[in-house]
């Protein structure tokens, strides 16, 4: 039973889910502006982005998990970015371009596994993948190239850590649910 | 001008000045955006709300470049607190001046999207409040049975995704009874429209853009 | 009479179960209404959505047979359950606008069958509100506007008064009636709640045990009677007397939905371990009220819980001393199997009744032997049953029921109301049942409060429900 194309219902599943991630995190934009406040002083303020990004990045890999469609975790993530765009988050159409970027991210690790394995290995490639990905492109964003070395160092581990968490081990755990309530097929 | 022009418009300024480091460029950019902004008689609360939020993140970054970075390069913090508000104020004079059907619409009419993209889309958002007070509900529903689920608890996400999928399901099916079917050619209630003007003004703005960002210092 | 749908031998099954339709043969007259009827999870709701050509598509399988219109393709139309989840736009008017462009209906023509769909549903003033912010009787309407500007030739409806209000269904129902009458549309409702559709003058067809069977015209006529009759069935109950112990007290309370105000109580309160029932007509406010009374909804007024208001305990605190048993089954439950749904209310319940009594409990509802099923593969009945047992087991002083026995067989009521009985002598809790079937209730409630005009009022004996 393998189908590669998006129907209506598949669409509207994402955005839905896309929502639901938003309307939980919704408390994690408080929790990102206070991590840096408190970092800010030790010179760590843009680390709040790396603690936290594993939870913006959510929405990609349990779509991926779920549908199983080659393009579903970048949609999934890309249609997120697109609900926080239309509900007046700060970052207008920037958000578009995280949108693709930790779309792209994510959906790599599913890429590598040929679309074939849905298990840990999984987890911890995606998590890899989205981890570069966006570290990438923070660097040209934020100007990482004029951080300190051990600094960004500190910074990746990071990430890749929030990355594993949140979109990797949050992410199977609630896919595994999914799974034994006959959700997720095979 | 045309919404999905503007949006590309954005998309590409956004882009453009991640990868490069120029100070005045930006500010023209914001100073242009925000003139935009007011020309079009949006309220300057929601203009200001965006503004001061981008305040955090802002010092954040000026100060861990500015004063923890090796070279304590204060003219680079300025170019990256001037690139965020970049951000910030060419997406609201996107989002701000563009009811989102119309974005929606032109996606669908100028652009191609497949309409199944577009209207599940909007589908989707009109179920926000629905999804609060699911997730309300399912948490109250813990609490009855002695389980407090927090926001890393994997039971809410995977009773509120068991949700979603009911409601997917029974959204599809209802928009094919108002005779929605993929990929079938439709008609439109509103025309938007695509004219030479918004094609040039689009090509203008942009070559102004090369222009600031190559040519001034 | 000439017959617009025909049915020929058709069996449905969803994935790896029992057959919901086996063998199905009947015809459904053009230009008729007729009223399909059965109890939930009989398969009505599976047969429309089969007649509407959106099953096998969104799952299942047709295994023998087919449905055919006479050879045409009649544009069908249908009205859902639940009213908010069939709209894909913001706003009436944009969501009309959207149907017609689906229907290739040219640009100049729109605004104009835009409009006259509106006048049809009397919905003109509401076009440009957000369609989230109406009410479930408006949103309907708004789904018979779309309807009519798809000029559907066959219109199904889905339990459509489930939700909604009186006047709401009263005027749906008149519209109904001239679109049967004065366009020949044929109308096909599937419906639990039988009351008020004589106007219609349906064709009754009863769907049981996979089958849908045409009742005789005379059948017809006493089924709808009787229909009639059974919300006016009195109950035996008793008012409270004036020294008993109030659990839930009210004072000078409004709850509001939007912009109208649902009820307005000046006082009430509801005796100590005792049952006591609510009924009232749909969309009165009954669910509402348990809505606040849990502390989900805002309300304006004083509502305190053995005599300190309920906004002074902590969330977790009260949660333990006031449960609620929703209305729909699957809200209810947290894990994956019933072992582990069992475990948890095992765990954290403090019912003593049910630390002695678990297995017989789960022999009386026949629920022994399913523990290591999926709850959500669960029957109808079977899930409810479950989920009724799960609160019991957690052992509030307050347990407020929002419809806990609907879809329920008889010999079902009658162990749950025997299983709630013994709970009771071992350790009274104060019970709020909202129910619309009333059969054999009487021997289960202490009280009965009836929710009419805004405001809730205890009944006595040889009181008409309407």
């Amino acid at each position: 039973m393998h189908k590669h194309t998006f129907h209506l219902r598949d669409i509207i599943l994402l955005a839905l889910i896309a929502i639901i991630f938003g309307v939980i995190y919704y408390a994690t934009g408080f929790i990102y502006n206070a991590l840096t406040v408190a970092l800010t002083p030790v010179g760590y303020g843009p680390m709040a982005n790396d603690i936290t990004i594993g939870i913006w990045c959510m929405a990609g890999p349990l779509a991926g998990f779920l549908l199983r469609i080659p393009g579903s975790s970048f949609l999934g993530e890309f249609l997120g970015a697109a609900v926080e765009m239309f509900l007046g988050n700060q970052w207008g159409a920037a958000n578009l371009i995280s949108g693709v970027v930790q779309g792209l991210g994510t959906e790599l690790g599913f890429t590598l596994t040929l679309y074939k394995f849905y298990n840990w290995l999984t987890v911890i490639l995606t998590s890899l993948t989205a981890t570069f990905v966006t570290f990438g492109w923070d660097w040209f964003r934020n100007g990482y190239n004029h951080f300190a070395p051990h600094m960004l160092v500190v910074m990746l581990v990071v990430r890749f850590l929030s990355m594993f968490i949140f979109s990797g081990v949050l992410v199977k755990l609630i896919a595994n649910l999914l799974k034994r309530a006959h959700v997720i097929k095979r | 001008m045309n919404p999905s022009l503007k949006l590309f418009l954005a998309l590409i300024i956004s882009l453009e000045i991640t990868f490069t480091t120029h100070l005045t460029g930006n500010i023209l950019i914001i100073v242009a955006a925000l003139a935009y902004l007011i020309l079009s008689r949006v309220p300057v609360t929601k203009i200001i709300k965006p503004l001061l939020i981008t305040l955090i993140p802002a010092a954040a970054l000026f100060s861990t470049i500015a004063f923890f970075s090796p070279e304590h390069n204060v003219r680079f913090a300025w170019v990256l607190v001037s690139r965020l508000y970049c951000y910030v104020s060419v997406g609201a004079a996107v989002t701000l001046t563009t009811p989102k059907l119309d974005l929606i619409h032109s996606l669908e009419q100028n652009c191609h999207l497949p309409s199944k993209f577009a209207y599940g889309f909007l589908a989707a958002l009109n179920l926000i409040p629905r999804i609060i007070q699911a997730v309300k509900s399912i948490r109250v529903a813990g609490e009855m049975r002695g389980v407090t689920l927090h926001w890393w608890s994997p039971t809410l996400y995977f009773k509120a995704i068991l949700a979603a999928i009911s409601w997917a399901d029974q959204l599809a099916q209802a928009m094919e009874t108002h005779g929605f079917v993929e990929g079938a050619p439709r008609t439109a209630a509103q025309v938007i429209p695509l004219r030479k003007v918004d094609w040039a003004c689009f090509v203008v703005i942009l070559i102004v853009i090369q222009l600031i960002l190559i040519a001034l210092p | 009479m000439k017959e617009l749908i025909n049915v020929h031998n058709l069996t449905f099954s969803f994935a790896e179960q029992e057959p919901v339709l086996k063998n199905v043969n009947t015809v459904f007259p053009a230009g008729r209404v007729a009223l399909l009827t059965g109890p939930s999870g009989c398969g009505k709701s599976t047969f429309l959505r089969l007649i509407a050509g959106l099953l096998p598509k969104y799952g299942g399988t047709v295994t023998t047979g087919k449905i055919d219109f006479n050879g045409q393709q009649p544009t069908v139309g249908m009205l859902f359950q639940d009213p908010l989840m069939q709209f894909a736009l913001d706003t009436p008017r944009h969501e009309l606008e959207f149907v017609l462009e689906n229907e290739r209906v040219p640009r100049d023509e729109i605004a104009g069958r835009v409009a006259s769909a509106l006048s049809f549903a009397h919905i003109t003033e509401l076009a440009d509100r957000q369609l989230t912010a109406l009410s479930g009787g408006q949103q309907q309407r708004v789904a018979l506007a779309v309807v009519i500007a798809r000029q559907a030739k066959i219109l199904l409806l889905d339990e459509p008064f489930a939700s909604i209000d009186e006047a709401n269904r009263h005027f749906l129902i008149q519209q109904l009636d001239k679109l049967v009458n004065e366009q020949g549309i044929t109308v096909l409702i599937a419906d639990h709640d039988c009351h008020g559709y004589q106007q219609l003058h349906p064709l009754v067809y009863q769907v049981t045990g996979g089958q849908v069977q045409q009742l005789s015209p005379t059948n017809s006529q006493q089924f709808l009677d009787e229909a009639d009759c059974i919300a006016r069935q009195p109950l035996q109950t008793q008012l409270p007397l004036a020294d008993d112990i109030a659990a839930l007290a009210l004072d000078e309370v409004t709850i509001g939905r939007g912009d109208e105000q649902l009820l307005s109580i000046p006082r009430l309160k509801i005796i100590e371990g005792k049952v006591t029932l609510i009924t009232g007509p749909n969309g009165s406010g009954k669910s509402t009220f348990f809505a606040a009374l849990a502390r989900l909804l805002p309300y304006h007024g004083n509502i305190s819980y053995l005599g300190t208001s309920i906004q002074d305990f902590s969330r977790r605190r009260y949660r333990q001393e006031l449960g609620l048993v929703f209305q729909h089954a699957n809200d209810q439950f947290l894990n994956v199997t019933v072992e582990e749904e069992l475990a948890l209310s095992k765990k954290n319940g403090t019912h003593p009744y049910f630390k002695d009594h678990l297995a017989a409990a789960l022999q009386l509802l026949n629920l022994t032997g399913l523990e290591k099923r999926v709850v959500y593969s669960l029957s109808g009945g079977q899930r409810k049953k479950l989920q009724l047992l799960l609160m019991l087991m957690m052992g509030q002083s307050v347990l407020l029921m929002d419809e806990p026995f609907a879809g329920l067989d008889q010999k079902s009521l009658q162990n749950i109301f025997t299983l709630i009985h013994q709970a009771q002598k071992v350790r009274p809790q104060t019970l709020l049942v909202i129910s619309h079937q009333l059969a054999g209730i009487d021997q289960l409630v202490d009280f009965h409060l009836c929710l009419t005009g805004h405001q809730l009022i205890y009944q006595t004996g040889g009181h008409h429900e309407s």
